[in-house]
């Protein structure tokens, strides 16, 4: 079933891609590839989301198209969270995915619909790479698959966004159904298609696990100052008004921030503000962590020996240890 | 001997976020044994918008005694005395701990303004209103709350003014005033009457 939507979604790349990607360079290409994957990714979800049963049709209008490419796809099963941001580079080699791109990172949105929104605006941009023939043949194959999204297809193919809208709202309202089930049909693709795709184009196979690769290593966002990242990307000033972004910065901020109130060793007693020295500072007297000077210590014992911070018996909380360490710091005390 | 190096520190790092907390200390008089230190009353209770003060008198074994602390201001509080101020809280008796300082006590006692210990009072007669009448103990500390701890009350002298332009005698007034708690209302109310 979800296979055949992967199918579908397919089609424009090996319609008009070959003698395009013949010209590019490995990394463009792998970067449609991964658009492609995106592509079907999407056409996926939508197929789930609008008709179970209409799949049935699309298995037999479009099984003859399947390229092999959807291994890509389908590999991409479980890492999917990655495979956006991966996938997101790659759409800066045309202008009009690059658009589509911006109006993406800018949509503020959260996990679950900037997936989706990254979706869609990805399959607009593979789109766009097959140029026109693809873009209608998309649009057929989307009207085949979903009658009702016929419409909001054609519109993206001519480079309009509106469509984005539609795809974020029912992304939302659907996206809390839909999760489970979506993991579910996305592993089992994965089996479906590695047996298919070897029969059909063996070739393809091998460099998918190169790319795969590739994408293993790219887990993350392009860094700004990346050799690979490509000069379409969205500039650094939009990644940051990312709301994931802007998160993990404001994350890292509050790491930094508990590190640094790590408490170290004061420099001074907090009972009598003397600077401590280096036999006081490394003296411990109390397993609460509380330090404090000698004589404080000594004035403390004399009185009801209890620590000040966590106000028990120096005695009990001693015992061996500190008592000898004692006996050699503090020789000075029995001799006044 | 009181450690004044201590105290000093203390009194700066009070002061220092005063625009935060609302408490500060300040020396009584030329010393800092007597001091006198002041919180705004917690939002939220019969004390709040009043600005109560409390006499701060430090032990020579300060800080391994506590501070002897008690209300300079009049307050309705189950754990704090009505006639004496004295303040019934642990920290200020047998869980003191040099680690605490004269700010760490005054937010204590703010928090028990906010949270009253009925079942360990100070103040019997505070504390049986408590438990048995919230309503009225609520409207009796909000009362005394505006008689005594609002800032925008005169001082003594303009009280003093005041009661005798209205035709007491000085003396009469002194003493009253100082028998009613400073309140020139009440003061008032019992130099009409006797």
């Amino acid at each position: 079933m979800v296979y055949d939507s992967i199918a579908n979604a397919l089609i424009p790349s090996p319609a008009s891609n070959p003698k395009d990607l013949a010209k590019k360079k490995r990394v463009n290409r792998t970067a449609k590839l991964k658009q492609s994957k995106l592509d079907v990714r999407r056409e996926q979800w939508l197929s789930q989301v609008k008709n179970k049963g209409s799949k049935e049709e699309n298995r037999g209008a479009d099984r003859p198209k399947t390229p092999a490419r959807d291994m890509h796809g389908s590999n991409e099963g479980e890492s999917r969270p990655m495979v956006k941001l991966v996938i997101n580079p790659g759409g800066g080699e045309e202008n009009d995915g690059m658009m589509n791109h911006y109006s993406d990172w800018e949509s503020p949105s959260n996990s679950p619909t900037s997936h989706t929104s990254s979706l869609a605006s990805n399959r607009s941009v593979t789109n766009f790479t097959g140029g026109s023939s693809s873009g209608s043949s998309s649009s057929s194959s989307g009207s085949g698959s979903c009658g009702c999204y016929s419409g909001s297809m054609t519109e993206e193919d001519d480079g309009d966004d509106g469509c984005l809208d539609d795809w974020e709202a029912i992304a939302d309202a659907l996206a809390a159904d839909e999760i489970k089930s979506e993991t579910d049909h996305n592993i089992n693709p994965e089996s479906q298609v590695n047996d298919h795709v070897p029969q059909l184009e063996p070739v393809e196979t091998v460099k998918d696990e190169g790319m795969n690769c590739h994408v293993q290593v790219n887990r993350r966002a392009w860094r700004p100052d990346d050799a690979f990242r490509p000069q379409g990307l969205p500039n650094l000033l939009k990644q940051n008004s990312f709301p994931m972004n802007s998160e993990r910065n404001h994350g890292s901020g509050a790491w930094g921030f508990k590190t640094a109130g790590f408490s170290p060793i004061p420099m001074t007693c907090p009972i009598c503000c003397e600077d401590l020295d280096l036999t006081d500072s490394s003296f411990l007297p109390c397993p609460c962590g509380y330090r404090l000077c000698l004589f404080c210590y000594k004035r403390i014992l004399e009185d009801n020996g209890r620590c000040p911070g966590c106000r028990k018996q120096y005695e009990q909380c001693e015992q061996g240890i500190v008592t000898s360490k004692m006996a050699r710091s503090y020789s000075m005390i029995p001799s006044r | 001997m009181v450690d004044f190096g201590r105290v000093q520190k203390e009194l700066q790092e009070c002061n220092k976020d005063i625009n935060v907390s609302g408490i500060s200390v300040n020396p009584k008089f030329d010393n800092l044994i007597n001091l006198i230190g002041t919180i705004p009353g917690p939002v939220g209770t019969p004390y709040e918008g009043g600005t109560f003060k409390i006499d701060i008198d430090l032990p020579e074994a300060y800080p391994f005694e506590p501070p002897r602390m008690k209300f300079a201001t009049k307050v309705w509080h189950p754990n704090i005395s009505s006639q004496s101020g004295a303040i019934c809280l642990d920290i200020l008796k047998d869980q003191w701990s040099p680690a605490l300082t004269l700010k760490t006590a005054l937010l204590s006692i703010q928090a028990l303004l906010s949270a009253p210990e009925p079942d360990d009072p100070q103040d019997a007669v505070v504390a049986q209103q408590y438990l048995k009448d919230y309503q009225t103990f609520a409207s009796t500390a909000r009362y005394w709350t505006e008689s005594f701890a609002k800032t925008s009350s005169l001082g003594v002298e303009d009280k003093v003014q005041k009661l005798v332009e209205m035709g007491f005698p000085e003396g009469l007034v002194r003493s009253t005033l100082e028998a009613v708690g400073g309140d020139e209302n009440l003061a008032l109310e019992k130099l009409c009457s006797g």
